[in-house]
């Protein structure tokens, strides 16, 4: 009988800490939610002097912003830039770390080991002067492959490093068994490692796309034109200095955050420990 | 690239040591040299030129330290590093810090795990991460909006203020605001690390301190904080130096405005060689960051040593 009360005593204890976490949670998430809100929000209810949670419902900030702003072409272009970055970043970055992985002895591997790793700590925002002098000199302003290669830059190191801690856990009698059936190195990296080194290629690709999908002060720069603007510096300029649509610039928002939403919410689980072992690891 | 066919297995070791592995390395370690380790020192170069931005094709003049001079001399600059370093980085690293911790303890709470609220809680903590910046910077301009803003709502309705106060225009709340938004948008990324490092701690050694006679305080300074120190380590240095070089977040909240009360050294960079297209002296201000990074990173990785 003791028991019972020790159990009931207990569920309020959790409980209460449930309450507590949960209240803190929908606080804390509460900037972004408002976001959607108002993005399904009628153009006169979203100046109204009154907070309110609930007003009457509308998807026409989302045709309005498909239908006449240029908001369809920056999606486009972020979309082709983040995936090619995506996909060439991680194909480079598993060939490099299966060459340091298997390969230990050859000279200058440290020296080596010792530039990917500053790399990721170097500020590259620091850089983007003398890039931006280079990439004009090189005719490549407004075009999509300074911004490709300054993507696919940014997230090698990171990309390499891990893939690298990754492919140390796979035993070597499995490439080395493909080798004697005569496959040469990119075959058995691509078809024999690549199939089981899959979940760790996953989350390099996924951080490496959400970096991309965010990075600003780069598309900022680099792309100067209007045809040619990225997500994040097309949705600034929505809210630039002088005009302010705020059902646009809400409704521009969801659709912004949706890919990372998507992908975390799907893959969170193992997202957050592979990056919390490159953390403690490091 | 080597092939792979051969009938002599004795002689492919010695061939394939030696090609193999440069070629794999060698289109990444372009792509890092001529991305990082080219620019580095091509900025370095340009620091001691006068260059506009319209004269980039025809190359830049030699002046020494002009640029230093300048940037240095500059009572500006004096603002923007004491900006960046203390109320951009040092404030915020702090605050997440704490809160980070503080997020992690409460969430490690066994009580999410035994009614499977595990899923619900972390897609709470990470929707701030998941939000761009771009959009964190707008989802806040509207809640801090002076007129239409929640906040001002709020407080309005709750009697405090009279009127709306515009949080990001007036120099005694922009800096509150800046650093809410920053911290918001980063927390979860301190959280989620100190979290997963929390969970690593193996349940045992919590029963084994009860059995011992230990509190919940005494367990947490004597066994957790000491277990949890590489982690915090780690973290505050990737904070410290993604925060410091941060341009995001004040570039879009202020533009380092009002006048140039919240300039950082990033936006000063930006703004001088791409709004005053005077391309080296935004060099200059790059090299000053860089040498002031450097310098944090030595002595981060000097005392992290001598307590080893």
């Amino acid at each position: 009988m003791a028991s019972a009360k020790a159990r009931s005593r207990r569920f309020a204890a959790d409980l209460a800490v449930v309450a507590i976490g949960l209240t803190v949670l929908i606080l804390f998430a509460f900037p972004f939610i408002w976001v959607v809100v108002i993005s399904f929000r009628h153009d006169a209810d979203i100046f109204t002097r009154t907070f309110q949670l609930i007003t009457r419902f509308t998807t026409e900030n989302y045709a309005a912003l498909i239908a006449d702003s240029p908001f369809p072409n920056y999606l486009r272009n972020s979309i082709f830039v983040c995936l090619t970055a995506t996909f060439a970043a991680t194909c480079i970055a598993l060939v490099t770390a299966y060459g340091f992985s298997r390969y230990r002895r050859f000279r200058g591997r440290q020296l080596l080991l010792i530039l990917v790793i500053t790399t990721q700590l170097f500020p590259f925002v620091i850089l983007i002067t003398p890039l931006y002098a280079i990439f004009l000199n090189l005719g490549l302003i407004n075009n999509f492959l300074s911004l490709i290669v300054s993507y696919i830059a940014i997230n090698l190191p990171f990309a390499i490093y891990m893939l690298l801690g990754y492919l140390d856990t796979i035993p070597r009698e499995l490439d080395e068994a493909a080798r004697m059936d005569g496959a040469t190195v990119l075959q058995t990296i691509f078809k024999v490692i690549l199939p089981v080194a899959w979940p760790g290629v996953v989350t390099v690709a996924v951080y490496a796309f959400v970096s991309a999908w965010d990075e600003f002060l780069f598309a900022l720069t680099l792309m100067t034109s209007e045809e040619k603007k990225t997500v994040p510096v097309g949705l600034a300029g929505f809210f630039g200095e002088y005009t302010t649509q705020w059902n646009l610039v809400m409704t521009a928002s969801v659709i912004s955050t949706l890919p990372t939403l998507v992908l975390f919410i799907v893959l969170q689980r193992k997202l957050v420990s592979d990056l919390a072992a490159g953390s403690v690891k490091q | 690239m080597v092939s792979a066919t051969t009938d002599v297995p004795a002689r492919r070791p010695a061939r394939r040591r030696t090609a193999t592995p440069f070629g794999l390395v060698l289109p990444a370690m372009l792509i890092l040299a001529f991305f990082f380790v080219g620019p580095a020192i091509y900025n370095v170069a340009l620091a001691f030129q006068e260059l506009s931005l319209f004269d980039l094709g025809k190359g830049g003049e030699w002046v020494g330290l002009a640029n230093f001079a300048e940037v240095l001399g500059d009572p500006a600059t004096g603002r923007s590093l004491y900006n960046t370093t203390f109320l951009l980085t040092v404030v915020t690293v702090a605050v997440r810090l704490a809160l980070g911790l503080a997020l992690a303890l409460l969430l490690n709470a066994s009580v999410f795990r035994r009614w499977r609220l595990g899923w619900l809680v972390r897609s709470l903590v990470l929707i701030p991460w998941v939000t761009p910046p771009v959009v964190a910077v707008a989802a806040w301009k509207w809640l801090l909006d002076a007129r239409y803003g929640v906040v001002n709502q709020l407080l309005i309705a709750s009697g405090l203020i009279d009127q709306g106060i515009p949080f990001l225009a007036k120099t005694d709340t922009v800096w509150g605001a800046i650093q809410t938004i920053l911290v918001w948008r980063e927390l979860p990324f301190v959280a989620i690390t100190f979290l997963a490092a929390l969970q690593s701690i193996p349940t045992d050694l919590r029963d084994a301190a009860r059995i011992d006679g230990a509190s919940a305080v005494q367990f947490f300074t004597r066994v957790v904080l000491p277990l949890l120190r590489p982690v915090i380590a780690v973290v505050t240095l990737l904070t410290t130096i993604w925060t410091f070089n941060n341009f995001v977040y004040v570039w879009l909240a202020t533009r380092g405005g009002p006048g140039d009360y919240t300039q950082v050294l990033a936006t000063q960079m930006y703004t001088t060689s791409f709004v005053d297209y005077r391309m080296g002296a935004g060099a200059a201000v790059g090299v000053v960051m860089s040498v002031i990074m450097f310098a944090f990173a030595l002595i981060y990785f000097l005392i992290l040593f001598r307590e080893k």
